[in-house]
């Protein structure tokens, strides 16, 4: 498909930049790297360093995890490495991968329904050697490149039809599928979400969005009806939150409870780092994980938890400029989808953390300990800097494929 | 259809839609931050202090328990010991195992563990430790050490616990403590308000505190005990304490350390000296009335009791027929035999009845009545004084006299001498015996007094009982001619009964007439104790008077045969010996009472022992000054000042 009659790229701003772009490719990928918009990747550094911080503070008492901000620091150098390494891949080789790589983590999927190992009551993981990996994190990135793929191959200036996003939504709901069967009801929904985000931003008519919306609405107690016990509970547990009602102090209220406590008792200031009484106490179970931000909250305060989501609100909305700013459909789409994942990510830990929604199970970005979430953040990172890179070029589908 | 440049703008608004959408959700969130976090922090500041600080109850260290030359007799002692805590231990079952597979564990025990743990769970969640084996041997705690680390949810640590350093030799004076039971905190809590009963409740649940159940550890129990304070511990979610917030303002006091009146060095020597035997030794100060010595053996350990002592072994104390557990020295009741003798000789010469130089002519029997009492000597004094009525311990002498002075005057005297009443002095067990008179006997037997029965008064038989505490307080007061005294046993510590004086003072010159006479026990020819007199120490002597308590009663079929003695009778069925004595003679600083459990003869068996006794205070100087101060010497009648 060609983009030659599109109007947008006739302006005389855009050949300048595209040829520009096209000199720096001779200069080799030493310059290419130069070229990287270095302000957003060394605020993703220091928000990862923040987050070594953080997890050097949670878990230094405990002498079983008092290495885990070393591990944490020696898997976010390499998945920075692997951000940088995808940053300058070429998009259309980012677009040539994309079904392949989806394909890949729908298998990845299926063998976890079939050989994957339980945990927290639900079957995510998938032991390769001596790693466990959570496929179902990858998929969100696999999704959001596989939709872009097709919206790049079947929108057309005149495309409009409703009909197109048929197929968009195939796409995204069978890893969803597989997904909410492991049950990964957390992860389904930000799959859901971040593939809804690409399809709106795709064209899809408002009117339809309304109807799915609402139809989305009504299939809720149905969905609480297909939920595995611990998420019902969870839900419940949620529920009766938002209505004032004391719940099981030791279920999942207490984890929720002892996490508003350490938030709330930061204050404004903060009690210093490792000053957390909380946080020191290992009050808040899973706080090097999902609820890392309990000890950002007390340890500094609301100065603390807003500075961190300003640095989150400056990475997404300067990707989301980035992606409004590429000729091609796959790199706008790609792009804001990959932001999109990573917004979502934020806004169901930070949202279950402080009481908004029901807990998840969602890591914090660049923040939480473990890999599989770094390793899925990073490369969503390195296909916005792709995207980035390559915003000048428009990816003509018949010379590549 | 929508035209190219349409879609183009359509999504360049779809972007800043969905950028817009974003912007207000991370409004959401920040607005909901701004609640938690300044809004409402000051409910979740308080809330997170709840959180984490609890204050422990810190149990006081109990005071020890010296002798007057502060030597402990009852102290603390580091002590290994392996307890579970619940909350660690996931598997109490298989902790339990792993940890019989060291150390010897009781099937019993494992179970009445077992319930503790279910217990603790419920009653705190767990972090409270419940011991599983006090006392490791050195060995035992080692090799818990170092499997400590494989087995999960233990403790192993040294802990402080009561400990008699002396062991047996004070059991009966001490007593010694034990966890409190619900008796003892009934008894505790009388006259409490219900909130101060509580409290001490929890303090006593505390696996650390013991209380006194017996002895001197039950008397000082409050002196002893201290305040308890709190520890401020800073536990994190699951309880477990973190770290101990120093505090002094919240820190026990421990408890006042007690003096007793003891030399513990005689007590031994005392003990040392009985051997095998069974009976009771009291040496008293006759200045201070400080009680030195007060041996009665055999005895338990009260270490065997501060940890609970099993039911079998328990058992085995109570049934031995030598009797550890009695404590005879003031709460075993004797008839005192010839011992009495100076008594009826001092009421008779206060009452008038008879004069020191009267005679009486003993042919070996004295009749009264239709029957014929017996003297110990067959044949007969001869004709007897009251001087040698008491060196030869003549019966017939004693007979007549008691007669001539009747039953009451003997009683009022006995009762000045100290008999008839229990001295606690700060032990339990304390008996007071009997000293009978007409009135006593209608009362409780409602029958009138006979005369006859004065005769076997005369001479310390019948239904008078006496405790070797009170002999030695007899004694003593002979030595010191009758002034006022009471007997003391705690130095430093609360007011017990033997705090003051006593308000009975004695002649001067009749006690002067029973110190000659029982001079002339040990120390003239013909005296019944004759033997015994040296001290061994090339020159001190002592003054005594011997003592045999009727088991059983002679028959006059065994009169005829002559009477049985020694190894031809069964032990339970022989005599007690008895003797009681002071010294130095010419400057008497101690008394002392012995009694010799089926011992048959004062002369033979008790008296070289209270020589023996008497010899090691007087070397060892066992009245020199005390530690814990001066002690008041005992004044005049009335003039006494309680110390």
């Amino acid at each position: 498909m060609s983009r030659d009659g599109y109007t947008g790229f006739s302006r005389g701003e855009a050949r300048t930049r595209t040829a520009r772009t096209l000199s720096f490719e001779n200069v080799g990928a030493l310059g290419k790297l130069a070229k990287l918009p270095w302000g957003f990747v060394l605020l993703i550094v220091a928000m990862a360093l923040t987050g070594v911080a953080m997890l050097y503070s949670s878990a230094h008492t405990n002498p079983d995890e008092s290495n885990l901000w070393y591990l944490q620091l020696t898997r976010f150098g390499m998945s920075f490495v692997l951000m940088l390494v995808l940053a300058l891949l070429p998009l259309s080789l980012w677009r040539t991968l994309a079904i392949p790589a989806y394909a890949f983590t729908i298998v990845l999927l299926i063998l976890v329904e079939v050989m994957g190992v339980s945990g927290g009551g639900a079957q995510r993981w998938l032991q390769i050697g001596p790693v466990a990996v959570q496929p179902s994190e990858f998929a969100k990135l696999a999704t959001t490149m596989a939709l872009a793929w097709y919206y790049d191959r079947v929108i057309t200036p005149t495309s409009g039809r409703i009909l197109i996003h048929i197929g968009a939504l195939v796409i995204m709901l069978i890893p969803a599928a597989l997904i909410f069967k492991q049950p990964d009801f957390g992860t389904t929904l930000a799959l859901v979400a971040s593939g809804g985000v690409v399809i709106f931003l795709a064209g899809l008519s408002l009117r339809v969005i309304l109807f799915g919306v609402i139809a989305g609405i009504a299939a809720v107690p149905g969905i609480y009806f297909v939920l595995a016990d611990y998420q019902r509970e969870r839900v419940d547990t949620f529920l009766a939150q938002m209505s004032g009602e004391s719940t099981n102090a030791l279920g999942e209220s207490y984890q929720i409870e002892q996490g508003l406590i350490a938030i709330g008792g930061g204050g404004f200031n903060g009690k210093g780092w490792l000053q957390g009484i909380q946080s020191q106490q290992d009050y808040v179970p899973e706080q090097h994980t999902d609820f890392i931000l309990t000890v950002i909250g007390e340890e500094f305060g609301f100065l603390g938890t807003t500075t961190l989501l300003l640095g989150f609100a400056v990475i997404l909305g300067w990707a989301f400029y980035s992606a409004s700013q590429s000729q091609s459909w796959f790199g706008r789409l790609a792009s804001a989808g990959a932001a999109a994942t990573v917004a979502f990510y934020i806004v169901f830990n930070v949202g279950m953390v402080i009481g908004l929604l029901p807990v998840v199970g969602m890591p914090l970005p660049l923040i939480s300990y473990g890999g599989t979430a770094m390793l899925t953040t990073m490369a969503c990172f390195g296909l916005i800097l792709s995207a980035h890179m390559h915003r000048d070029e428009k990816l003509s589908s018949t010379g590549l494929i | 259809m929508k035209s190219k440049r349409s879609i183009e703008d359509d999504f360049s608004r779809r972007m800043v839609l969905a950028a817009g959408a974003g912007g207000v959700v991370w409004a959401g969130l920040v607005a909901r931050l701004f609640q938690l976090q300044v809004l409402e922090r000051e409910k979740y500041q308080a809330a997170a202090e709840e959180n984490h600080i609890r204050l422990a109850l810190a149990p006081p260290q109990r005071g020890r328990i010296l002798d007057r030359f502060g030597k402990p007799l009852a102290s603390h002692r580091r002590a290994g010991r392996v307890s579970i805590v619940p909350e660690q231990a996931k598997d109490p079952a298989g902790t339990l195992a792993q940890i019989a597979a060291q150390i010897d564990l009781p099937d019993d025990r494992i179970e009445k563990i077992t319930r503790e743990i279910t217990a603790s769970r419920r009653r705190n969640a767990g972090f409270v430790p419940v011991i599983v084996a006090n006392e490791l041997t050195y060995e035992d705690f080692a090799r818990m050490n170092v499997h400590a680390a494989e087995i999960p949810g233990i403790q192993v640590e040294m802990a402080l616990t009561r400990s008699y350093p002396r062991g047996r030799d004070l059991a009966h004076v001490l007593g010694y403590v034990a966890r409190a039971s619900q008796d003892d905190l009934t008894r505790l809590s009388t006259g409490m308000v219900e909130d101060e009963a509580i409290r001490l409740e929890k303090l006593f649940r505390h696996p650390d505190m013991r209380t006194g159940r017996q002895g001197m550890e039950r008397f000082a129990e409050e002196w002893l005990r201290g305040k308890p304070g709190f520890r401020k511990l800073v536990t994190n979610a699951h309880g477990r304490v973190i770290e101990e917030i120093p505090d002094e303002k919240f820190a026990p006091v421990a408890g006042k350390d007690l003096y007793v009146t003891i030399d513990s060095e005689l007590q031994r020597a005392a003990i040392e000296r009985f051997g095998d035997e069974s009976g009771a030794a009291v040496v008293l100060d006759i200045e201070t009335g400080d009680v030195l010595a007060m041996v009665s053996t055999p005895a338990f350990d009260p270490n065997d009791f501060v940890n609970g002592i099993s039911g079998a072994a328990y058992a085995e104390l109570r049934d031995n027929p030598r009797s550890p557990l009695y404590p005879r020295a003031h709460g075993g009741v004797y008839p005192p035999g010839s011992t009495f003798k100076m008594v009826v000789a001092t009421a008779a010469l206060e009452s008038g009845a008879v004069k020191p130089t009267d005679r009486v002519n003993c042919n070996g029997y004295y009749h009264f009545g239709n029957r014929t009492w017996h003297c110990w000597k067959k044949g007969g004094h001869g004709s007897m004084d009251m001087h040698n009525g008491i060196k030869h311990s003549c019966d017939v002498y004693f007979y007549e006299t008691a007669r001539r002075t009747g039953v009451e005057k003997i009683a009022a005297t006995a009762r000045k001498f100290g008999f008839g009443e229990a001295w606690t002095l700060g032990m339990t067990g304390a008996r007071g015996g009997l000293v009978p008179d007409a009135e006593w006997k209608q009362r409780v037997m409602g029958e009138p007094w006979y005369e006859g029965e004065t005769l076997n008064f005369g001479i310390g038989q019948g239904q008078l009982g006496v405790t070797p505490l009170q002999l030695a307080l007899m004694t003593a007061r002979i030595a010191n001619e009758g002034r006022s005294f009471k007997p003391k046993l705690v130095g430093l510590g609360p007011k017990s009964d033997g705090d003051g004086v006593l308000d009975a003072p004695l002649d001067a010159e009749i006690m002067q007439r029973m110190k000659a006479g029982m001079f002339g026990v040990t120390s003239e020819g013909g005296g019944t104790a004759y033997r015994s007199g040296d001290l061994g120490l090339g020159g001190p002597r002592l003054a005594g008077k011997t003592g045999t308590a009727q088991v059983r009663r002679i028959t006059k079929a065994e009169r005829d045969k002559g009477v049985r003695k020694g190894v031809d009778i069964e032990r339970e069925l022989r005599d007690h010996a008895l003797f009681v004595a002071y010294a130095p003679t010419d400057d008497p600083k101690y008394a002392i009472s012995v009694v010799v459990e089926h011992g048959e003869g004062g002369s033979s068996t008790a008296a070289p022992l209270a020589r023996d006794i008497l010899h090691f205070a007087l070397k060892n100087d066992s009245r020199r000054k005390a530690v814990y101060g001066k002690t008041a010497s005992i004044t005049p009648a009335g003039a006494g000042e309680p110390t």
